[in-house]
């Protein structure tokens, strides 16, 4: 009893039910499901998901939102195929820069936001139109299709069993994210400001600095999902990233993010972009009338939300205490 | 893509120099103008430069609203009325939205054919040129039970965008000839027009069931790329397909063997064409209202550009099979559809 | 008792809060000299926004002289009307520190009510409007409700909101049009009064002088903008807060309802794609509008012309650098650089302002 009301107590514990039972469920349903190609196939997209939705949730944490996470990611990955297709760059290069692209990107709506104070929300709605413009002036909305072989491969082939090589960067970057989170100086001073920004400030954390980071390694990752989706879909289409923006904010919701600001999970957002790839995998095997999938998917959404505020109010007094 | 686009435009030059003509009028303005971008209508560019050179008009310009969005697109067309564009080949960004624009563009004085799509009548506009929907889709299918022969006949069917009314068609049309050929639809997979979300369902869905379907058919570019490439992933020649349009990774699955063949449809004839008429419009010609008109599930006035079906033998050399029926369709255009007072 | 979304409901937004409330209740300040009095007036929001209204429209006059012609000046007002009421669906809901990404959902339900009640219902056009509002206003109560009831951030339900909305409504109608639209009713979109007014346009400047009214003369409207400034306080002072609240998100459901009837009107049909996938491509003329008409992110205050002239001028941009032939696939970079600069100089006024001690 004990045992459980402690682990009942941390984020991670109730998405993982929850996919451990959605697994359950869809797996004795539909006994595919658990098969290996499939694992493969949700692994991909859990792969590329996630890098989304922590994006997402690094700027959730210092309590502020980025609507350009779309943008951005779509612009590093259309200049990571342009580059390699037009100036013949080697991949390595061209994923770095793509990266760089983003890391920029961020940067500049960290500086922005930060040197004059105005709302994350107006500032990265600006950005967002500026990144995606360039992307479309650029383009000219067609896509790039110069995708080296290699990249082709590794954006669809099995390492090990059915674990895909896109499984590897993003798990490297989540378990990084973890790592500065919990153990490192600049993830508390991004959890504090988010927590309490007057507080942060007076213990001496510059918030400047603070949000400016957060920024920058939000655009980085949302570059490296950019990437990746560009790998995985072997070409450089300007669309990329169009439609990013409600899973970013939907995973790490479900995985019990505050929009406030200091409190995210990495472990739980994981999963709450698991159980969203599971549900939209399920609607697909279950032959769900297509134009009833937008309905499920919100109410999937609110669902996840309301358990989630249940969870908040049963622990408010224990926190107190 | 741009490579089949320029040997497209060259071999279209070289064939219908020949056939252009002395009253031309270099006071036409013609746009082009897609619902958004989008390469299927790449070949529109060439086709615009190739009239304008060909037909000596004033401008026959390729211009794409920024996206894929009603508004941006009517946004677009109002703005080249207001720069002195006098003619309109218009792929209509909503069947039955598009209309009132259209009765404003026609009432400046601009006659508008609409392009690859057509509009529901009753419109000012003066006809729909372009590849029948229904009649694609319907093809495809039957191309596709020919070649499961022997096997269950099970259907999957993966398309695009549920707003657009063509979609609905498609669904009834492969239904329809699944029907009648014996076969049975086991699944319709919609609203994957975006290369991510088309990614996930249609694997999703091929890793539960690939062993419960016999065959693919696709009725839209983005599922039909994806698809592609999802068997080839797989690695399986039982399951059959035919996809439509002419993206490089489905042509390269079709001679791979991956894919039985694909629905080929005409960009290139409907911008040369429907510039040339444009421009006889504007010159003292009428629409011919009692000319052998198509009809279709949106308009009775209605020109099919051709469809195509091109397996592993023809995906090579399908230039030259479209550039027949353009030539064809060229020939006889002018008397058959349109009566000249000149 | 506070509701639990009062805590949430500054995020993201920036630390001029108190200077809004400041904003809001200048006129119980001392009046200060005429000189200042006159300073102050050159340094608003909508001074700007119709100087920079009239820099654009002559240098586009300049570059592209049919930029005035009659049919351009018309569409112009017609386009710049339908983004107007978005951009006030928008504002309404904002004014409480909230925001609504369900309004072009909500518009397009609203049209697709309007076009079913004219053409398979029968009824006359007058009332199916009226149909078509109420269930725009029944939408925004439902999501006015969930804020409230489960003290969440508008943010998140109306997030999922715009999902059930625009998916029940496809699920209904199986994404297939109304197109038999009374020819009375979608006369208003085409009528051209002098040649280039459009009706649409004065129907928005009638919207406005309505807002304008219900946030200076009525105490609801007082109530709606305590609400946003500071919640526990309006709470204290006797305003009740979730009534305001989801009152708000009806009138945001109506206004939208406006909008989308105003698209039937000038599509001569309802159609789903209207406002596209999940009726997405409103939300940015929706926040540009009032972000650029000076209404804050953080709730509290509002400016109905500044929304208004912000919208116009967005439309202005759009449609004259559309004539500029710049290529169309730039216009959203340059759209979104100058919001960005239009931001940063609204920034830099509040701040000249704040140090002048002006207000």
């Amino acid at each position: 009893m004990q045992f459980l009301s402690r682990y009942g107590r941390t984020d991670w514990f109730g998405p993982l039910l929850v996919t451990i039972l959605a697994a359950i469920i869809v797996g004795s349903l539909s006994p595919s499901f658990l098969s290996a190609f499939n694992i493969q196939v949700l692994l991909l997209a859990v792969a590329i998901n996630a890098l989304v939705a922590y994006s997402q949730m690094i700027i959730i944490a210092i309590g502020e939102m980025n609507l350009s996470v779309g943008a951005i990611g779509g612009l590093a990955a259309i200049s990571f195929a342009g580059m390699m297709q037009v100036w013949h760059m080697p991949i390595l290069p061209a994923a770095l820069l793509g990266i760089l692209i983003g890391l920029l990107g961020g940067i500049i709506n960290g500086v922005i936001i930060s040197l004059t104070g105005i709302s994350a929300f107006v500032i990265t709605l600006a950005s967002l139109s500026i990144y995606k413009g360039i992307n479309l002036g650029i383009t000219e909305a067609q896509p790039f299709y110069g995708i080296p072989n290699l990249v082709k491969h590794l954006g669809n082939a099995p390492f090990l069993g059915p674990l895909p090589w896109l499984i590897i960067p993003t798990a490297i970057v989540g378990f990084g994210l973890w790592l500065m989170l919990t153990r490192l100086p600049i993830g508390r001073c991004i959890l504090a400001v988010g927590g309490n920004r007057h507080a942060a400030e007076l213990s001496g954390i510059s918030i400047r600095l603070t949000v400016i980071v957060a920024h920058a390694l939000s655009g980085a990752i949302a570059a490296l999902a950019g990437i990746l989706l560009c790998a995985r879909l072997q070409i450089g289409q300007p669309t990329i990233g169009d439609d990013w923006l409600i899973l970013s904010f939907a995973a790490p919701v479900i995985g019990g993010a505050v929009l406030t600001g200091g409190h995210v999970s990495v472990g739980a957002t994981t999963l709450g972009v698991v159980i969203v790839a599971i549900i939209t995998e399920a609607l697909v095997l279950f032959n769900i009338d297509p134009f009833l999938v937008q309905v499920v998917l919100g109410v999937l959404i609110l669902w996840a939300v309301g358990i989630n505020r249940l969870r908040e109010f049963r622990l408010k007094p224990l926190r107190r205490a | 893509m741009s490579r089949l686009t320029k040997l497209l435009g060259c071999v279209g030059a070289l064939l219908f120099s020949g056939l252009a003509v002395a009253y031309a009028d270099p006071s036409t303005k013609i746009a082009l103008v897609p619902g958004g971008p989008h390469p299927y209508f790449a070949s529109w560019a060439q086709a615009g430069a190739d009239a304008k050179k060909d037909f000596n008009l004033g401008a026959a310009d390729y211009k794409v609203p920024e996206q894929w969005q009603l508004a941006d697109q009517n946004n677009l067309l109002e703005s080249l009325v207001t720069q002195g564009y006098n003619g309109f080949l218009l792929f209509p960004g909503d069947p039955v939205g598009s209309v009132s624009t259209v009765q404003e563009l026609t009432d400046s004085g601009a006659p508008v054919i609409a392009l690859a799509g057509c509009l529901k009548d009753p419109s000012t506009a003066s006809f729909c040129f372009g590849t029948d929907v229904y009649r694609s889709a319907y093809l495809g299918t039957q191309h596709l039970i020919a070649g499961m022969a022997g096997t269950k006949k099970r259907i999957l069917h993966v398309t695009g965008f549920l707003v657009d009314p063509n979609t609905q068609l498609r669904i009834n049309a492969v239904n329809q000839a699944a029907k009648e050929g014996g076969a049975t639809v086991a699944e319709t997979i919609a609203d994957i027009d975006a290369p991510g979300p088309a990614e996930e369902k249609i694997n999703a869905y091929l890793a539960a069931h690939a062993n419960d379907i016999d065959g693919i058919i696709s009725t839209a570019w983005v599922p039909s790329v994806v698809s592609a490439n999802a068997l080839r992933r797989i690695g399986t020649k039982r399951i059959k397909m035919v996809a439509i349009d002419h993206d490089k990774a489905v042509l390269q699955g079709v001679k791979d063997g991956y894919l039985l063949g694909t629905m080929l449809q005409n960009p290139y004839g409907q911008g040369y064409i429907g510039s040339y008429a444009i421009d006889k419009l504007r010159n003292g010609c009428k629409v011919n209202a009692s000319a052998p008109w198509t009809k279709n599930a949106l308009t009775a006035r209605f020109i099919d550009s051709g469809t195509v079906f091109a397996g592993p033998e023809q995906v090579d050399n399908y230039l030259q099979s479209m550039q027949a029926i353009t030539k064809t369709i060229f020939a006889s255009f002018a008397k058959t559809y349109l009566i000249c007072s000149k | 008792m506070h509701p639990p979304s009062l805590q949430i409901m500054d995020i993201s937004m920036p630390s001029d809060g108190p200077a809004a409330a400041s904003l809001d209740a200048s006129d119980t300040t001392l009046t200060p000299s005429p000189r200042v009095r006159r300073v102050r007036f050159y340094l608003t929001n909508e001074f700007g926004l119709v100087l920079l209204i009239i820099i654009f429209g002559a240098a586009f006059t300049f570059a592209v002289p049919r930029f005035l012609s009659h049919f351009n000046l018309f569409i112009l007002g017609r386009t710049a009307a339908e983004n107007i009421v978005i951009g006030f669906a928008m504002m309404v809901v904002v004014v409480t520190g909230g925001l609504d990404l369900s309004v072009g959902a909500i518009g397009v339900c609203a049209a697709m009510g309007g076009g079913w009640l004219m053409q398979v219902a029968g009824l006359p056009w007058p009332l199916a409007v009226i149909g078509g509002l109420l269930l725009g206003a029944a939408l925004g109560f439902v999501n006015g409700w969930a804020v409230v009831r489960s003290g969440l951030h508008s943010f998140i339900i109306t997030l999922a909101s715009m999902s059930i909305f625009f998916g029940v409504m496809i699920f209904i109608t199986r994404a297939q049009a109304f197109r038999s639209i009374p020819l009375s009713f979608a006369s208003f979109a085409h009528i051209r009064y002098f040649g280039f007014i459009s009706p649409l346009l004065l129907l928005a400047v009638v919207i406005m002088l309505a807002l304008v009214y219900l946030y200076r003369l009525t105490a609801l409207g007082r109530e709606m903008l305590a609400a946003g400034a500071r919640a526990s306080a309006a709470e204290l002072s006797g305003v009740r807060v979730k009534r305001v609240i989801i009152l708000c998100h009806m009138l945001a459901g109506l206004l939208a309802g406006v909008a989308g009837l105003m698209l039937v009107a000038r599509n001569d049909a309802a159609i789903p794609s209207m406002a596209g996938q999940l009726g997405q491509d409103w939300l940015l003329p929706a926040f540009l509008g009032p972000v650029l008409g000076g209404t804050l992110l953080s709730g509290g205050f509002v400016s109905p012309l500044g929304t208004l002239l912000g919208s116009f001028l967005l439309t202005l941009l759009t449609n004259g650098l559309l004539l500029l032939q710049i290529g169309q696939f730039w216009v959203e970079a340059v759209l979104g650089l100058l919001l960005l600069v239009a931001v940063l100089l609204d920034q830099a006024r509040r701040s000249f302002i704040a140090r002048r001690r002006m207000i």
